[in-house]
């Protein structure tokens, strides 16, 4: 029998995903604009 | 065969044709495309000027002139005093009383729907207004000169709004406990509750002056009054007229304690939303530590409760900071404190959208009594029936539960997308470039996202 009695718990994680794929998005865009515009300076 | 034994936390909707998360995905999506529309599409500012028109003059003579507004005071102050006499001499179940549904849900849910539809139709109808104006006229025919008030102290703005705000919706879904469980005030305390604010309210426009209390103090007021901000009517000068939709918020929150109050609107109906579903398992758990060091169950309840309010004041509060605290880190960015400010509005559709999302079935449901059974007994004892409809019930079918989810969706992320569109209209106006302004509003996206996923959460949880 597979334990998935208190799986239901853990479904906010789902709800976190998108906001963490946005984040991360931004977090990248802004790492590669600064390493640019520390490039052509 | 492998049974799955799936516990109660797993129960959901089963006639959704998609598991409520995908809708939250799917939501987000929504935002994202919005996001990079508006970055194409949007490159010159708005809704930085509301271009107000005035209307037809006989037509805004005949809404604003003096008759009508006497007689919507009038009626503002009748209702006030039948909630008041409903509430102490009514019947003490609350579901039947006038008292509970009129205050809790008919004005309280009904007036930001009017407001964002129809402009500032509460203002009319204040009651303490009504009655502040009237006894203004009466000193002024007694002493031969209008009242005197005192300068009203800027550096306060909104804040005695906001903090009523948090102390009425406490009142609401933290204060009101019966046979250990969370419930509405008892009709009892909430007449009593109106006595005590109809006093304090009168007091604060004695005063301040009655427009300068309404305009700063007065929490239905300025609560309603922000909702207001999204429709496109207006009365100016005693002039009604229309304007853009949605350009008069662009300037609302430059008063000090404007931030506090729509944090504060969403905060708590977030928490109202949570402690039924989300908060359940946290608030059982501080409940019991604190019944286990020797708090009475009620105080216990409630103390977990405030806690549990204040903690989504913080976090709502802590999440648009994060925003703009990111919109700071991007080239011409203005100070943080202007940030602050100036991007306060994006959240009245936010708080509107959560207000819909939560309420709208529940408001549904109690208008059904509120215009049958308690508008013809609004004592709830069952020997008047004034209008024929005692009688009447709720019909609970009315509308299905997967239509209220698609509501509530909808207005989730119908108020993000719309949160977005002010947010990046600031943006383009204060960055100048466009390409900038667009970088800024990263953040403010994943801050749009945050909320829709997280309301869509709470209601999932709560639904479930």
């Amino acid at each position: 029998m597979i334990p998935l009695a208190h799986l239901g718990h853990y479904l906010w994680v789902l709800y976190l995903v998108p906001v963490l794929i946005v984040i991360a998005g931004i977090v990248r865009t802004m790492i590669v604009e600064r390493r640019r515009r520390r490039d052509e300076r | 065969m492998t049974w799955l034994p799936y516990a109660h936390a797993l129960v959901a909707r089963e006639d959704l044709p998609i598991p409520a998360w995908l809708f939250a995905w799917g939501a987000s999506i929504v935002l994202i495309v919005s996001f990079f529309a508006l970055s194409v599409g949007w490159r010159r500012p708005r809704f930085e000027e509301a271009r107000w028109r005035p209307l037809g003059a006989g037509l805004s003579r005949g809404i604003t002139g003096l008759p009508v507004q006497a007689l919507c005071g009038a009626i503002g102050v009748f209702l006030l005093g039948v909630a008041v006499y409903a509430g102490l001499r009514g019947t003490e179940a609350p579901d039947r009383n006038f008292a509970v549904t009129f205050v809790f849900v008919t004005a309280w849910l009904g007036f930001p729907l009017l407001s964002v539809l129809l402009g500032d139709v509460f203002r009319p109808f204040n009651p303490w207004r009504a009655i502040g104006r009237l006894a203004g006229l009466g000193f002024t025919a007694i002493a031969g000169q209008g009242p005197r008030h005192l300068a009203y102290p800027q550096r306060l703005g909104r804040w005695p709004a906001a903090i009523g705000l948090v102390a009425f919706v406490w009142l609401e879904v933290v204060y009101g406990v019966s046979g250990g469980i969370v419930a509405s005030p008892d009709p009892h305390t909430t007449g009593v509750a109106v006595l005590v604010y109809s006093v304090y309210a009168l007091a604060m426009m004695a005063l301040f002056g009655v427009e300068q209390w309404c305009r700063k103090g007065e929490i239905f007021s300025v609560y309603f009054g922000m909702f207001s901000q999204l429709g496109c009517f207006e009365v100016r000068d005693g002039r009604l007229g229309r304007r853009r939709p949605l350009a008069a918020a662009s300037s609302w929150a430059t008063v000090p304690g404007s931030i506090a109050m729509v944090i504060a609107s969403i905060a708590t109906t977030s928490f109202d939303g949570a402690s039924e579903g989300a908060f359940k398992g946290g608030i059982e758990t501080v409940f019991g530590w604190l019944t286990d060091i020797g708090f009475d169950p009620t105080l216990a309840l409630r103390t977990t409760n405030t806690i549990f309010l204040a903690l989504c004041f913080v976090g709502v509060g802590l999440v648009y900071l994060i925003g703009v605290r990111g919109m700071r880190t991007v080239h011409g960015a203005p100070p943080l404190a202007k940030l602050r400010a100036g991007f306060a509005h994006t959240l009245i559709p936010i708080a509107f959208a959560y207000l819909l999302a939560h309420y709208f079935s529940y408001f549904v449901f109690q208008e059904q009594a509120q215009f049958t059974y308690l508008l013809s007994d609004p004592l709830g004892t069952t020997t008047t029936d004034l209008f024929g409809t005692a009688s009447g019930s709720v019909d609970y079918k009315l509308i299905s539960a997967t239509d209220v989810w698609y509501v509530q969706v909808g207005a989730l992320v119908v108020g993000h997308v719309v949160g977005l569109t002010l947010a990046h209209d600031r943006a383009v106006a204060w960055w100048g470039d466009y390409r900038d302004a667009s970088r800024s509003q990263y953040w403010m996206l994943a801050v749009m996202v945050a909320f829709t996923c997280f309301g869509l959460y709470l209601l999932s949880a709560a639904n479930s």
